[in-house]
């Protein structure tokens, strides 16, 4: 190795430190956050602490405790023309009541013909989730509240709001608040930005009868957020829905649930997020309702929907048909609230509000709003036989672990790993002496940048995982151990300290690849075949046996290097 | 220097045939369970025979022998139960073979019959575990192919490696591994879960180490002894020369299992336990099969020091 290697090599290594330090930094500060903090985190700035979890490595489900179901759709009672797209209709409405959890990152997948695979990591209501996914497809018509009556409701909910904010529950609580005030008028500057570009622009679904809202922009700065702690979070109001950016969806859910708050919605008014967010002007919204609780109309009338292409004119439709009696039911309610929006709603989400164009029978059309593309369309079809023809699932697999026992897992997890570590460092110090250090240096390296790569690469953690790292230290030692074992033979038989080092790595380095290569051989394939658990332990061992590589054999070189110059070796 | 082996002088080759006699028994062994696992007779965990397991804990305290009989009351015969040591007390795990399509009933069954059982000392549920027939069959057809692929993976690799005999043998050795570890777990009567499969792939792929080591010093060790020596005092030399490195290596990563296996908890103290056992099979084989079989198909059509 020559001089200059090894200078780019220990550049290489101070590089890789210093990245993963970096990596490393979120997952550290989530895991040292006392729990008080987090509650309070997530009660305030929810969206903060969603960022910081996803920025950190992530633990499996067998540690952090949910839900893991496996979902058969049963299509033994279908008709073969309705079988077509049963999946996808079980897995639209799935991933519909999902969403209302929620979960910081929820799995919804369709495996293999009929499957659907719901993974739902830390969520607590077990039971309740359940029952939902089981239940039949809820799909209900309602009118929406008038633009005037929904402006009342905001307004009463930001008096309600500014009224709490006036009388701070403790000093304890206030402090955090009081220290983020700069930023958070920061904040405030640019929505209303935003909001003020927002109005600017013709929004093609928005509907005639809207109440003027510029009276909103033009009052006094400063004091427009701390009176208006709601309507502040929301964009584009008086309309027939409201704007809501994603990032302050969870706070605007906290709001709604506060009880002070739904004691000023009417009796006879709900409010609603639509399904699915939206991007307008690269911003992401979801649309929020108020809507007139009353169910119009049912989903059972449908008899089929279907998409239809964009026309000239780049509108896609959908068209549907309705029974006999859905029809005659239709066209009252249809003919009573013309140029008026009817929700669409599948369990409890807003689908879509197309305005009534004219009074509607058995067969009826919607036309998709401007940018709509014939997806949308096909996914509001898809939406709408669901509620009329909702294919029964059943559970298949239904893994939930417990907070206690992912706790658990963790902390015996975690014991073990230590534990180990530390009875591999000890013996190597005690048995190779100062050789045996740098390699406790190298291993100690070789946990850093696993750890560090597994959260750059979004890879999770499991129990299995852990057992993995644990496999991955006594393993990277092996490499070691064959490399000094070696040089001591050299040793012994009268070479020089540097010919010696040359010759005990240059000989232990085949036998090192070998043990890896068919360790990487089947981490590949568990990771190919296994399930999560598994799939979390050939992740930690594949990419903890490749770095040992470079930590074991590179990195115990180029300090080997520098102590080639003296004439005894501590080995 | 501090050494665990001074210079050795073993005749391992001399004993290699107590060496055969011990593992060809439990190579029957595990034989005998592979045989039966692909049958689907063996004890399959419920990952792969479907079934449901739960855990949770009682408010007041419950005997094993209570609760077993409350199960079997109601129908659930083969009701394994286990109890845990958890920081609430009265902890237990619960697991029955029965199977259904939709397996939320079975967990509902059993906690229904808990309540009946039990009045007054509520069962809390802390996890489940449910696996229904289908996810089973899956799960057992995605294990077979598992192994297949990753045992097919790790010869093409010792073939390419190694030349024709040093690659039979290694072969071997390998399968000779796998099937003890196997033999042994089945004679301790383990279940054989998704976990163990694990370990047992993991092992087929690490316990190659010490072959590897050692016949790279026998191949070493035939070009200095090409004059002199005979074969078996070559590989015998061999052997002693590397034993203190495949204790050593061996070592370190049975030492991290170890630890798992007596503190890692009850998930992953059968997967510890298979490795632990590879590990130490794995040193074994190296000395008493690897070497052995090179040196019996040596005797038997010399073609010596090529």
């Amino acid at each position: 190795m020559t001089q200059k290697t090894r200078s780019y090599l220990t550049l290489l290594i101070v590089f890789l430190i210093l990245a993963s330090l970096w990596y490393l930094y979120p997952s550290v500060k989530l895991w040292t956050m006392p729990q008080s903090k987090k509650e309070h985190l997530k009660s305030t700035e929810p969206q903060d602490l969603i960022e910081l979890e996803k920025k950190a490595l992530s633990l499996g489900l067998d540690l952090k405790g949910g839900m893991h179901v496996v979902l058969e759709v049963d299509q033994s009672k279908l008709k073969e023309g309705e079988k077509r797209d049963a999946v996808d209709r079980a897995l639209e409405i799935i991933r519909n009541r999902v969403d209302q959890f929620g979960v910081a990152e929820p799995l919804i997948q369709k495996q293999g013909g009929d499957r659907i695979i719901v993974e739902l990591p830390g969520l607590e209501e077990v039971d309740r989730a359940q029952a939902l996914i089981g239940q039949t497809a809820q799909l209900e018509f309602k009118l929406l509240e008038s633009g005037e009556n929904t402006e009342i409701v905001l307004k009463k909910i930001d008096e309600v709001l500014a009224a709490k904010e006036e009388t701070p529950f403790d000093e304890e609580e206030k402090e955090p608040v009081a220290s983020t005030e700069a930023e958070e008028k920061k904040k405030a500057e640019e929505k209303k930005k935003i909001a003020k570009d927002l109005f600017a622009t013709e929004e093609p679904e928005s509907v005639s009868d809207t109440t003027d809202t510029s009276s909103f922009l033009e009052e006094d700065e400063d004091e427009y957020y701390t009176e208006r702690p709601f309507t502040s979070l929301l964009e584009n109001m008086g309309g027939y829905y409201l704007g809501v950016p994603i990032e302050n969806k969870a706070k605007v859910e906290l709001f709604l649930k506060d009880p002070d708050v739904q004691a000023v919605i009417p009796e006879d008014d709900e409010f609603a997020f639509a399904t699915r967010t939206e991007i307008i002007q690269r911003l992401e919204y979801q649309k929020l309702y108020l809507l007139k609780k009353r169910m119009e109309f049912s989903g059972k009338y449908l008899v089929d929907a279907r998409p239809l292409a964009r026309d000239e004119y780049g509108k896609a439709y959908v068209n549907f048909k309705l029974t006999k009696e859905g029809g005659r039911k239709f066209a009252r309610l249809t003919g009573a609230n013309i140029k008026k929006p009817l929700a669409i709603i599948l369990d409890g989400r807003v689908e879509s509000a197309p305005e009534i164009q004219s009074k509607i029978r058995d067969e009826g059309r919607i036309t998709m709003g401007g940018a709509a593309t014939f997806d949308e369309a096909v996914d509001l079809s898809i939406v709408l036989r669901a509620g009329a023809l909702p294919a029964p699932v059943k559970i298949i697999e239904n893994r939930v672990i417990g907070p206690s026992l992912g706790q658990d897992s963790i902390r015996k997890g975690t014991t073990s790993a230590i534990v180990g570590f530390c009875v591999v460092l000890l013996f190597m110090a005690i048995y190779y002496k100062l050789s045996g250090v740098i390699a406790d240096f190298a291993v100690l390296l070789n946990l850093v940048f696993l750890m560090a790569a597994m959260a750059a690469l979004d890879a999770t953690l499991t129990l299995p995982g852990i057992a993995g790292i644990i496999l991955t230290v006594g393993m990277a030692v092996d490499a070691n151990v064959l490399i000094f074992e070696r040089i001591r033979e050299e040793v012994r038989t009268g070479k020089t300290v540097r010919a010696a080092i040359d010759a005990g790595y240059k000989r232990a380095l085949s036998a090192i690849i070998d043990a890896n290569i068919t360790t990487l051989i089947t981490a590949a394939v568990l990771f190919q075949f296994g399930t999560g658990p598994i799939k979390g332990f050939a992740v930690a061992l594949s990419l903890g046996v490749a770095i040992s590589l470079f930590t074991a054999v590179v990195i115990t070189r180029v300090i080997f290097e520098i102590r080639k110059g003296y004439r005894t070796l501590s080995i | 220097m501090l050494e665990i082996l001074k210079k050795t002088k073993i005749d391992f080759i001399g004993k290699r045939y107590y060496a055969f006699a011990i593992s060809g028994i439990l190579v029957i062994f595990g034989l005998a369970a592979f045989i039966a696992i692909f049958l689907g007779k063996a004890d399959l965990g419920i990952d792969f025979a479907g079934g449901t397991m739960m855990q949770g804990y009682f408010e007041q305290e419950v005997t094993i022998g209570e609760l077993r009989d409350a199960m079997s009351r109601n129908g659930y015969d083969d009701a394994f139960i286990q109890s845990l040591h958890r920081e609430v007390p009265h902890y237990f795990m619960i697991r029955v073979k029965t199977t259904a399509e939709d397996v939320t009933q079975i967990a509902q069954g059993m906690l229904d019959v808990l309540e009946k059982e039990f009045p007054g000392n509520k069962f809390h549920k802390d996890s489940v575990d449910g696996i229904g027939p289908s996810v089973g069959k899956t799960l057992q057809k995605q294990a077979r192919l598992a192994v297949l692929i990753a045992l097919a993976g790790i010869l093409f690799y010792i073939w390419i490696r190694f030349d024709f005999r040093f690659g039979v043998a290694a072969t071997i050795t390998t399968l000779h591994d796998v099937l003890l570890v196997l033999g042994i777990l089945f004679i301790l009567q383990r279940e054989v879960t998704l976990l163990i499969v694990t370990a047992l792939l993991t092992l087929a792929g690490y316990s190659l180490n010490d072959t590897v080591v050692l016949f790279d010093r026998v191949r070493e060790n035939l070009k200095l002894f090409r004059k002199k020596g005979d074969f078996a005092s070559t590989i015998n030399a061999s052997i002693n020369e590397v034993l203190s490195r495949t204790i050593i290596t061996s070592l370190t990563t049975f030492l991290v299992v170890f630890i798992l296996f007596l503190v890692g908890g009850e998930v992953v103290h059968d997967f510890a336990l298979a490795l632990m056992l590879g590990i130490i099979i794995g040193s074994y084989s190296s000395i008493f099969v690897a070497s052995p079989i090179i040196l019996e198909w040596e005797k038997r059509s010399p073609r010596r020091f090529k």
